[in-house]
């Protein structure tokens, strides 16, 4: 009975062994790629699969979608619990934060073996994602700013052309302002509204990036004037309050002259309200071209098991084949220049109404702001942009505001 | 005849050991506390496994450099200077944590008004409590949801009230504005606890013995000196537990300031709670949160310590019996 018992207990021992093996030999063969807020994209990553299963047959892959307000929060808690996932999609200067402090993987050795990839991509966008001299990620989909036009309110309001500097643009705002209605929107996370100061020739630091230069009499007049402006309802507050859904669901409703977004809020504005379409909605660059990039792209965690195998998961996804289906799937151009002209072909077929804004995505390239490479962007932002947006909303004067926020972003460039 | 009033063993039962001395194990109050312990074992493990060891790590990062991405350097105060001397947002989000945790007693004011209220023979008195009752069990975040809307500058049902009743003439941003999103914020919360605190003082004035109230009255008391006589010093303990609970509240109220305004303009709205998420999780300074967590877990429990002292100083002690 003994013998029986002990037999049957090394049978369990041997059965577990082998399962818990075939297991571990499973995850080891298995990468994770986690995409942000496109959930609907199933038939798009299928199609990367499908062709990264041509050249790793062996391997599985595992897609985890988040909320962009999630995912840094899961990203952080995987990579202290040693379980980063291979292959992130990122955007704004979230990288950053991570690449300054060596959780992500140098991308530089691979641009420069796989050479016929990195030359497809537009280097203006593939630029945004160099920190001191290496490449941590590569352009999945690539947006900036531009100003979209409520064509009824501006002939309501007798403007026939479009404004062609910042005075005109607010004079214009001003003339479209009235009971319930504001002439001018911008959104602002992620510095989305830098262009306002850049157009007004501002700048926000010096040319290697160690000290604060926004703090000048022309800032302090601008800020003046905007808070001015936002006083008196030329500029809507929410502006300066809101993140995604208020100010654009403002613009859909109708009540705003002009917003300054990027190009994916004019589906979604369009979405919303049904008095959107080609004829009442005009897409055109920001008076001066400038822009902020609010892109997003691939990037593969430092800790990842298999960097090789993610870094041609990561191409597949850019370029070619897979690059189109994510445009297409997103309404998006991405950062591989031959796939967008196709994708403009098939925008313009299919989708015309989101042609004028891509149009604007790919022009004024050298006119980019807003995407400086700080290590602790965050902390910068976070420094900075509540002091502005306490003068925007008149709670302090520009001078103290701008004074404050100085002395925060310098401390802040100069720690550790 | 009457049961044994000791369980001391009879000597005679006593294990000694070669010396003479009774062993640990065989002395009945030492298989008393073995056993004790033995209970107290598992949730005790529970404790230091999910308090007292996270507690204490973060006590020890709150000295450290750290990310998830470097090895931990030794900081000394560096991150408790930050906090006191450079970070005024810091106590900014103290005073709007003090300004919400002193907003409790409004809402337990309010919440004994409705008690009071509803535990009179009014007719419907059951459909009353409720009503009242019913915010409670609603989720935090559709209740943030539901007060954003109420206080929407263009389409909410308090700016169509306000400029309806011709107090103004536009509609005001409460949310979004610096002086008055906090109160919004707090007057939400309250909204949304006054049910809870209404059930535990309605129960509290129940069982208050009807003939206290008979023998004032007989006495001459009037209402008012019966309230303040039998009423308040009798619901001294459900008022202690609806502030504890107020307190409690005020810390923890994070999902209503993330979803209602997530903590700003500015910092107009933030919390402790959310400013130490933010910190760590979008500014990845792990480190520095870790401090503040400090600096709140220690203004914790120095209110839990005025709030015992308050009660009488024996907050949760255990009686023994005579």
């Amino acid at each position: 009975m003994r013998k029986w018992a002990s037999i049957l207990a090394a049978g369990a021992m041997a059965l577990s062994a082998s399962l818990m093996a075939t297991q571990a030999w499973a995850q080891d063969k298995k990468i994770t790629v986690v995409t942000w807020n496109i959930p609907y994209f199933q038939d798009g990553f299928n199609l990367w699969v499908d062709e990264f299963k041509k050249i790793h047959p062996d391997f599985e892959v595992e897609r985890i979608d988040m909320k962009g307000t999630e995912l840094p929060t899961w990203y952080q808690t995987q990579v202290v619990a040693g379980t980063p996932p291979d292959i992130v999609n990122i955007q704004g200067g979230l990288w950053l934060e991570y690449a300054s402090q060596g959780g992500l993987k140098d991308l530089t050795p691979y641009m420069e073996r796989d050479k016929d990839y990195a030359d497809r991509l537009i280097p203006e966008f593939a630029d945004n994602w160099i920190y001191e001299g290496k490449q941590y990620g590569v352009p999945l989909y690539v947006t900036k700013t531009l100003l979209f036009l409520n064509k009824i309110m501006m002939e309501e309001a007798g403007i026939d052309k479009n404004p062609e500097s910042f005075d005109e643009m607010m004079e214009m705002a001003e003339k479209m302002t009235g009971e319930g209605k504001s002439g001018f929107m911008t959104l602002n996370f992620d510095w989305l509204y830098w262009p306002l100061f850049k157009m007004n020739g501002i700048d926000f630091v010096n040319e290697d990036l160690t000290e604060a230069a926004f703090n000048t009499p022309e800032a302090v007049a601008l800020v003046e004037r905007l808070a001015d402006l936002t006083e008196r309802g030329v500029i809507d507050k929410i502006s300066w309050t809101g993140r995604w859904v208020e100010p654009n669901g403002a613009f859909a409703a109708g009540t705003v002259g002009m917003l300054h977004a990027h190009a994916p809020a004019y589906l979604w504005f369009k979405s919303k309200g049904e008095w959107v379409n080609e004829d009442t909605v005009d897409s055109i660059a920001l008076p001066g071209g400038w822009a902020t990039p609010n892109s997003h792209s691939l990037v593969i965690s430092e800790g990842s098991k298999h960097p090789d195998v993610a870094w041609d998961f990561v191409k597949i996804a850019t370029s070619g084949v897979g690059a189109k289906a994510m445009g297409e799937g997103t309404n998006n151009l991405t950062g591989d220049r031959e796939v967008n002209a196709e994708l403009m072909k098939y925008f313009e077929a299919n989708v015309p109404a989101v042609v004028p804004a891509l149009q604007t995505e790919l022009e004024n390239l050298d006119k980019l702001t807003g995407n400086w490479p700080f290590a602790k962007d965050a902390a910068i932002k976070e420094a900075f942009y509540p002091e502005i947006q306490a003068a925007m909303l008149g709670q302090k004067s520009a001078e103290d505001a701008l004074n404050a926020a100085e002395q925060k972003v310098n401390r802040i460039l100069r720690s550790r | 005849m009457a049961a044994p009033t000791t369980s001391t063993p009879a000597p005679e039962r006593r294990r000694r050991s070669p010396s003479g001395k009774v062993s640990f194990l065989a002395s009945q109050r030492g298989r008393d506390l073995t056993l004790i312990w033995l209970f107290l074992l598992p949730s005790l493990a529970i404790f230091a496994l999910y308090r007292i060891i996270p507690m204490a790590w973060n006590v020890v990062l709150s000295f450290q450099f750290w990310s998830p991405y470097k090895p931990a350097e030794f900081a000394g105060l560096y991150h408790y200077e930050e906090m006191l001397f450079y970070d005024d947002a810091f106590w900014q989000i103290l005073w709007n944590t003090i300004l919400f945790m002193i907003s409790a007693p409004v809402g337990i004011a309010l919440a004994l008004g409705v008690a009071l209220l509803v535990n009179t023979q009014i007719r419907g008195r059951n459909v009353y409590r409720t009503i009242v009752f019913m915010s409670y069990p609603v989720m935090t975040v559709a209740v943030g949801i539901i007060w954003q809307w109420l206080y929407n500058e263009k389409v909410g049902l308090i700016n169509f009230l306000l400029i309806s009743a011709g107090i103004i003439d536009r509609g005001i941003p409460f949310l979004q504005n610096f002086d008055f999103a906090l109160p919004a914020v707090i007057i939400a919360s309250i909204w949304q606890v006054i049910g809870f605190y209404m059930i535990i003082l309605l129960t509290g004035l129940q069982s208050i013995p009807p003939n206290l109230y008979e023998a004032a009255a007989i006495d001459g008391a009037s209402p008012a000196q019966s309230f303040r006589r039998i009423t308040l010093p009798l619901l001294r303990p459900s008022i202690f537990l609806c502030f504890v609970v107020g307190i409690i509240n005020s810390f923890t109220a994070f999902d209503l300031i993330f979803v209602m305004t997530g903590g700003g303009p500015g910092h107009a709205t933030d919390l402790l709670i959310t400013y130490i998420y933010s910190t760590a999780f979008t500014l990845s300074k792990f480190d520095y949160a870790a401090a503040m967590t400090v600096a709140n877990f220690l203004l914790f429990v120095l209110l839990a310590f005025i709030a015992n002292r308050l009660a009488g100083g024996e907050a949760g002690a255990v009686r023994r019996e005579a």
